[in-house]
């Protein structure tokens, strides 16, 4: 949309152009290109979280297979091929690790760089810790402050993300990007690959803050390629100034998918339809009056999306919630429940609420209650953030949902408290940021309250899958719960639902609360699938990187 | 509810001694903890060559193993035949190579195949160009190996599945609880469970790890122990490893399953968390076990592990325990003692045959438990 191209690179033997900065799945988007791998059943399938979790948007790079187009740069002179299910290992080069392994042993070692890590980092590095930052992303900054790859003016939100990112390195605080967690183990072992090199921390403490990813409306058709989540279409806007399709439609509810629906209008994209499960904020005068007063600012913030959104004539449907989306006149067609007039977009975005990505604090065995309310474990902290573990802190969504500023606050009281456990200053009053804290969780009580985020058991035909990876549809796991298994586990191995790449991050979730539900028990930690390593997929060569690693510096 | 027999363990032992008493026209019910780590947790692998894992961790219990080869052969044509009747299971039978990385590991495999032989195995040394026609992608390192054409492999995900339904149609039905204790008086069999207690004519025990202590009170002590062993599974790639892989000298197995998958494990020591825990994953075994395949299999380098998992292996003295209590003689026992999955369905339908009065053979007596008599 902006700039030249710098180069070019084939996809399956076609010329695409590159901008600088820009992710493959970004180019690949821009291009008009939406189909990147085929699944064993014969189907395809696109970028769709956009965060390096979903493992769909896989391509072969170079003869290397099973590459996450949204976490690779674009690089001329590739050779980006579709990626195919069972690919030839002959064929593919094997990996040899680009730098020697690192070893660090920080103070405090923060996992992810987003709003809560970054304040912790720089509350803990003031008090003379040191502290290392591992981040997934090229640039930290994290899923809220969604930070820019590519040159150009930055908005309002990128810019105070900038300046968070710009203080925690004025402060002292080592920032690695592009580190991919896949190890976790007792006594604050990390295990990590970077750029192909082995990364292994061993931190005296570790703070989480991994934040959440997004919850799907898992209905007919949300596995086509063009369907993705909301945040994948900001990342794809607003970090590589791509647009995800002209004609866009989101679907679901909360407050991303307004302003991401206003961002995508300005940026030029035709945005045929907001649908929002939740009814309309002035048929809900006192939910509206209670948020507006717990949070003037942010509050009016969304009030001002409302009303932009209705001058550029975009239709913001609410009390409406998703049917089906078909493949239909070379694009999507979206339906609605109870309606006639389905709309036709190039991509189809969704946001249902979001899922805490606790996968570590989980492994490390750090204990979680189940909200009812958003459908997810919320991990048991004290009032300083500290875990069940000891030398283990949790902040932001990855605790449970709270939205950025709460995660601001958090992370600064958590960086203190970790520092001064340490022997880094002495903790000291820590009022106002928890004033500000109670505060952010307030308002964020009264914005869900606006929305509709409780989760569901999936009302959909047999033959909608429920499991992406492994291509299990509703009937087979109808058919597994027939079987009386007594937890989610049991259904895994029965139906193989939750045992493919992305580990389940998007069925396991439902699992839990089918079998709970089938049980009659209530969903709890134990619930879910067991926390395993590795955290996310990790290459055999990475691995035994690590190895050798550990062997010569035990 | 009184059957004729109650199978107390409903894995692959006890699911296979239900369905040919079944067969033999008993009423027979199961009872299962649902405690899923053994059967339930299994990659598949049909072992029959001795494992030189077992070998060097239970060098007292070679002996034993030994005496036992004719019985992992027949059970591998078991799981053959199984698969025949009620299959596919995805079951693959080209064999398995243990590979050897110097002479003195081809010198040692040498010497097993001898007794092997000797056993009724089919086995053969193949040096490397011999090695390299049917598995070219072995790292450089790799001099011979030993092929044991009675190994393979199959997908247990699919054969549970599949015998668990033939189970249904039979309408054999699974009880959840924990046993605690059997005894026996003149009118038959008394089981007491965590939640109810259970009478029945005959017992059939197949509780694996469970089982010592389950018998405990009737004259026999059983060292059943429970061994958490960690696993490793990568996504897919194009099938071309058709044989279960070993080391003359290091735990390892390696196989890929039908649908792509390479399935990494061979005997890493998992963590016990006890019983209201599934075992932890030790980041030695994780790190060990994988970098050990990264070596022997360079080119799966580029493929990653998506999960990783533990499972409980069951030992006893080495050898299968099969048959009825001295002090209990409606109490029969159905223990593999070692590589479970292989040896259970065999194991289950030779105890099943015992409790349907057959008389045991000669070739029996090995599997009596009167050797762990008090």
């Amino acid at each position: 949309m902006t700039g030249q191209p710098a180069g070019h690179f084939t996809f399956d033997g076609k010329s695409v152009p590159l901008r600088p900065g820009q992710s493959l799945a970004a180019a690949l988007t821009e291009a008009g290109l939406r189909s990147f791998r085929q699944t064993a059943k014969g189907a395809t399938r696109g970028i769709f979280c956009g965060m390096g979790v979903c493992q769909d948007c896989l391509v072969t790079v170079n003869g290397a297979p099973n590459r996450r187009a949204c976490m690779t740069p674009a690089v001329a002179g590739q050779d980006i091929r579709t990626q195919v299910p069972f690919p030839d290992l002959a064929t593919a080069p094997n990996p040899q690790p680009a730098a020697p392994a690192r070893v660090i042993a920080p103070d405090l070692l923060i996992v992810g760089g987003g709003a809560g890590g970054l304040s912790a980092a720089i509350a803990a590095r003031r008090a003379g810790a040191s502290v290392t930052i591992l981040d997934e992303r090229k640039v930290g900054g994290g899923q809220y402050f969604k930070q820019s790859a590519v040159s150009g003016p930055l908005d309002a939100q990128q810019s105070a993300g900038a300046d968070l990112l710009a203080q925690a390195l004025a402060a002292g605080a080592e920032l690695i990007g592009e580190v991919e967690i896949w190890g976790a183990f007792d006594g604050l072992l990390f295990l990590a690959e970077h750029k192909g090199a082995a990364l292994i921390a061993r931190p005296r403490a570790a703070i989480i803050a991994t934040g959440a990813y997004e919850r799907p409306e898992i209905r007919p058709g949300w596995t086509l390629p063009g369907v993705m989540t909301t945040g994948a279409a900001q990342t794809l806007w607003r970090s590589y100034r791509t647009l995800p399709g002209k004609r866009v439609a989101l679907v679901g509810s909360g407050p991303l998918n307004l302003q991401v629906g206003l961002e995508l209008a300005q940026g030029g994209a035709e945005v045929v339809m907001i649908a929002e499960r939740g009814p309309a904020p002035w048929l809900r005068p006192i939910a509206a009056a209670a948020l507006a007063l717990s949070g003037p600012a942010l509050a009016w913030t969304g009030l001002r999306s409302l009303a932009d959104l209705r001058k550029r004539g975009v239709p913001v449907r609410h009390g409406a919630a998703l049917d089906r989306i078909d493949a239909a006149e070379g694009a999507l067609r979206v339906t609605l429940m109870g309606d006639l007039s389905p709309v036709i977009a190039d991509a189809v975005l969704m946001n249902a609420g979001f899922d805490p990505q606790n996968e570590i604090l989980r492994l490390l065995g750090a204990e979680a209650i189940y909200d009812p309310a958003f459908g997810h474990l919320r991990i048991t902290r004290d009032d300083t953030c500290a875990t069940t573990v000891p030398g283990l802190y949790a902040v932001g969504d990855c605790a449970g949902l709270g939205g950025a500023p709460a995660a601001m606050a958090e992370g600064r009281i958590a960086g203190r408290a970790a520092a001064a456990a340490l022997g880094f200053g002495d903790g000291y009053d820590t009022f106002a940021d928890q004033r500000q804290l109670g505060r952010a969780r307030r308002f964020q009580r009264h914005l869900w309250a606006l929305h509709d985020v409780a989760p569901r058991l999936p009302d959909v035909p047999d033959d909608t899958l429920i499991c992406r990876c492994e291509e299990i549809d509703a009937g087979q796991i109808r058919a597994g719960l027939g079987e009386k298994p007594g937890h989610a586990g049991t259904l895994k191995r029965a139906t193989r639902v939750g045992m493919g790449r992305c580990q389940g991050r998007y069925c396991g979730p439902v699992a839990a609360r089918l079998v709970a539900a089938a049980t009659g028990t209530p969903v709890q930690d134990r619930s879910y699938f067991a926390p395993r390593v590795p955290i996310k997929p990790v290459a055999i060569s990475a691995i035994l990187a690590a190895e050798e690693a550990l062997k010569d510096a035990p | 509810m009184h059957p004729d027999v109650l199978v107390i363990g409903a894995g692959i032992t006890g699911m296979m001694a239900a369905l040919h008493l079944s067969d033999g026209g008993a009423r027979v019910t199961m009872v299962d903890a649902g405690e899923n780590a053994g059967t339930w947790a299994n990659a598949g692998s049909l072992h029959v060559q001795m494992q030189s894992r077992f070998m060097r961790l239970y060098p007292d219990q070679v002996p034993a193993v030994e005496a036992s080869l004719p019985l992992y052969k027949a059970a591998a044509e078991e799981w053959v035949r199984l698969d025949t009747l009620y299959g596919p299971f995805e079951l693959v039978r080209k064999g398995g190579l243990m590979l050897a990385e110097g002479a003195e590991q081809l010198r040692f495999l040498e010497a097993k195949a001898q007794r092997e032989t000797a056993r009724g195995l089919s086995v053969e040394l193949l040096d490397r160009p011999a090695l390299d026609r049917i598995a070219p992608w072995l790292g450089p390192q790799i001099v011979g190996a030993e092929l044991c054409h009675d190994e393979g492999k199959l997908n247990p995900l699919i054969a549970n599945a599949r015998l668990l339904a033939v189970l249904g149609q039979r309408g054999i039905a699974t009880l959840r609880d924990r046993i605690l204790a059997i005894s026996q008086d003149k009118g038959g069999i008394t089981v007491q469970g965590q939640s109810a207690s259970y009478r029945a004519d005959q017992v059939i025990v197949a509780s694996a790890w469970g089982a010592g202590h389950m018998v405990q009170g009737l004259g026999v002590t059983i060292p059943t122990r429970a061994e958490p062993l960690h696993m490793n599974i990568t996504e897919a790639a194009a099938v071309s490893i058709s044989h279960l892989i070993q080391h003359a000298e290091r735990s390892i197995t390696l196989k890929q399953l039908g649908q792509g998958q390479i399935v990494i494990g061979g005997g890493w020591p998992a963590l016990d968390r006890g019983r209201s825990m599934p075992p932890g994953v030790l980041a030695a075994s994780f790190l060990g076990n994988v970098a050990l395949a990264a070596r022997l299999v360079p080119q799966i380098g580029g493929l990653r592990v998506i999960r990783t998992w533990a499972g409980m292996n069951t030992t006893a003295d080495g050898g299968s325990t099969i048959g009825r209590l001295p002090q209990a003689q409606g109490v029969v026992m159905a223990l593999p003692g070692d590589a479970g999955y292989t040896l259970g369905p065999l194991v289950g339908r030779m105890a099943a045959q015992v409790a349907l009065g057959a008389q045991p053979d000669a070739d029996m007596a090995r599997f009596a438990p009167a050797r762990f008599a008090a």
